[in-house]
């Protein structure tokens, strides 16, 4: 009976949340068990710029959301990234020492219409509807992706819950995509990989159950599990590997991995304000994910998010990352070696990453026919090593780059 | 049925850490834009969609906005 009574004295229902959860590729930021009033508009830009010249993104994304009678809402968003530059494509080795092989590196090599060994462009449209009822939410949505080479057609939904209190609120979301590729004869002066044929098609599935719960007037968690599926063609038809013989080169295979995956992911956030510092607050995240390929990953990051005089806000925010290489991944295959499944790609090696970025936005409350515009300029810079890995290693420096993320975003409420 | 009891409890432990009562209005705080989960929603899916396309691990965000060929 005391164990009962002890218990009861924290009880959720006696918390309340409102926290936003805008997940699965919605970008409605409508409040769990309220509709939006407002009508919303946002424009991004993002530049993306690797080091060494490698690749580079601009980004144009433009999101709108609206009510659509008492209870519901609509949002659609369209997405434009221009994509150019170079990507490693396998890794050879010399006098022991390993170096990364970029597409467009062959003499033979031939330029595509921007002047790199990669040209791209994506275009994404995507469009969900929310309905809130007493004290839960529904939201449903899905679009499509395309590229030249590769289409991608995904739905989602999410139901969110809330406690009697409203204090704590349970998230329930599935998402689904079918991917396509349909690989270019040539990229960079290379030959495609042949095992996709004219098209191979991927399919991903990623399933999430969440609690956000308020702790105190000051302070929220939210915590959530994802467990992700893919199946398909999962590997790089546009990578390769080298084969050597101690230091003798022999032969170039494709980039053959697994045709399933099985990811498990949590993640905790926390939030907490801090009212004596002008009402600034502190967001600190901590993922841990693991899958079947043999990857482990940890990611941590905290963002201060400080209001400064007369609706200016300044954002500074430090992330750290560290993964596992993959079970199948190696530098360069050895030709003693009879797995048939490997890749060289950077992104399966041990490394970790550090990123540092600050964001400053200026928001208006005072516009003739607006009810707020907000402006936004943020910029990022990350690092990736393989001696940030942790625990450190050396083995995979060679990979090591870098890139800075610059973005610039208009939101209008009215 | 002490261990079900037990494990119910510590998972709820773990999301109720110190749960003390919120008045409705006690909750201007939470509302607060830089109290959002999310921040800035447009930021936060191309931050994610970059990290996605330069490391291994995905999910616990939710995210599930259609893949890419990103090299």
């Amino acid at each position: 009976m005391t164990e009962h009574k002890n218990y009861a004295r924290s009880t959720p229902v006696n918390c309340l949340t409102f926290a936003a959860l805008s997940l699965l590729g919605l970008t409605s930021t409508a409040l769990a068990g309220r509709v939006e009033e407002t009508f919303n508009t946002d424009f991004q830009y993002g530049h993306y710029s690797e080091s060494s010249e490698r690749m580079a993104v601009d980004i144009f994304d433009l999101a709108t959301s609206a009510p659509l009678g008492k209870a519901m809402t609509g949002s659609v968003s369209l997405v434009r990234d221009t994509i150019s530059g170079a990507s490693p494509v396998y890794n050879v080795r010399a006098k022991g020492d390993v170096t990364q092989v970029l597409s467009g590196a062959s003499r033979n090599a031939s330029r595509s219409d921007c002047g790199k060994s990669i040209c791209d462009q994506r275009d994404a449209l995507s469009g969900g509807l929310s309905y809130f009822f007493e004290s839960s939410s529904l939201s449903m949505g899905g679009g499509f992706s395309q590229e030249r080479d590769y289409t991608s057609r995904f739905i989602n939904s999410t139901f969110s819950i809330d406690s009697a209190k409203k204090l704590t609120t349970l998230n329930i979301g599935a998402s689904l995509a079918f991917d396509e590729i349909a690989p270019t004869e040539q990229f960079g002066g290379y030959i495609r990989n042949r095992d996709c044929g004219e098209l191979c098609s991927k399919t991903a599935q990623q399933y999430l159950v969440g609690v956000v719960q308020v702790i105190d007037k000051n302070s929220l968690l939210q915590n959530n599990l994802t467990f992700s599926y893919n199946t398909g063609y999962l590997s790089d038809p546009y990578k390769k590997v080298a084969v050597f013989d101690g230091d003798i080169f022999t032969n170039l295979i494709n980039d053959n991995r697994p045709r399933e995956k099985f990811q498990w992911a949590w993640l905790s956030q926390y939030v907490r304000h801090f009212g004596d510092l002008n009402h600034a607050a502190l967001h600190v995240d901590y993922r841990f994910s693991t899958d079947d390929w043999g990857i482990n990953s940890h990611t941590t990051e905290l963002s201060w998010h400080q209001p400064i005089a007369a609706g200016w806000l300044l954002t500074p925010r430090v992330r750290y990352y560290s993964q596992d290489q993959a079970d199948f991944y190696r530098a360069v295959a050895s030709s003693n070696s009879t797995a048939t499944v490997v890749s060289s790609d950077y992104r399966l090696a041990g490394f970790g990453a550090v990123s540092g970025g600050l964001k400053l936005s200026k928001t208006l409350n005072t516009l003739k026919h607006l009810r707020e515009a907000k402006f936004q300029v943020g910029a990022e810079f990350y690092e990736h090593s393989a001696s940030y890995q942790l625990g450190g290693n050396r083995l995979s420096d060679f990979a090591d780059f870098s890139y800075y993320l610059f973005t610039a975003s208009v939101n209008v409420k009215f | 049925m002490i261990i079900v009891r037990f494990l119910a409890m510590l998972i709820l432990a773990l999301t109720l850490i110190a749960c003390s009562p919120v008045l409705p209005r006690q909750r201007g705080n939470l509302a607060l834009p830089q109290m959002a989960l999310t921040t800035d929603a447009l930021e936060f899916g191309l931050r994610q969609h970059t990290a996605f396309s330069k490391e291994a691990a995905s999910g616990g965000y939710g995210g599930g906005g259609g893949g890419c060929g990103c090299n």
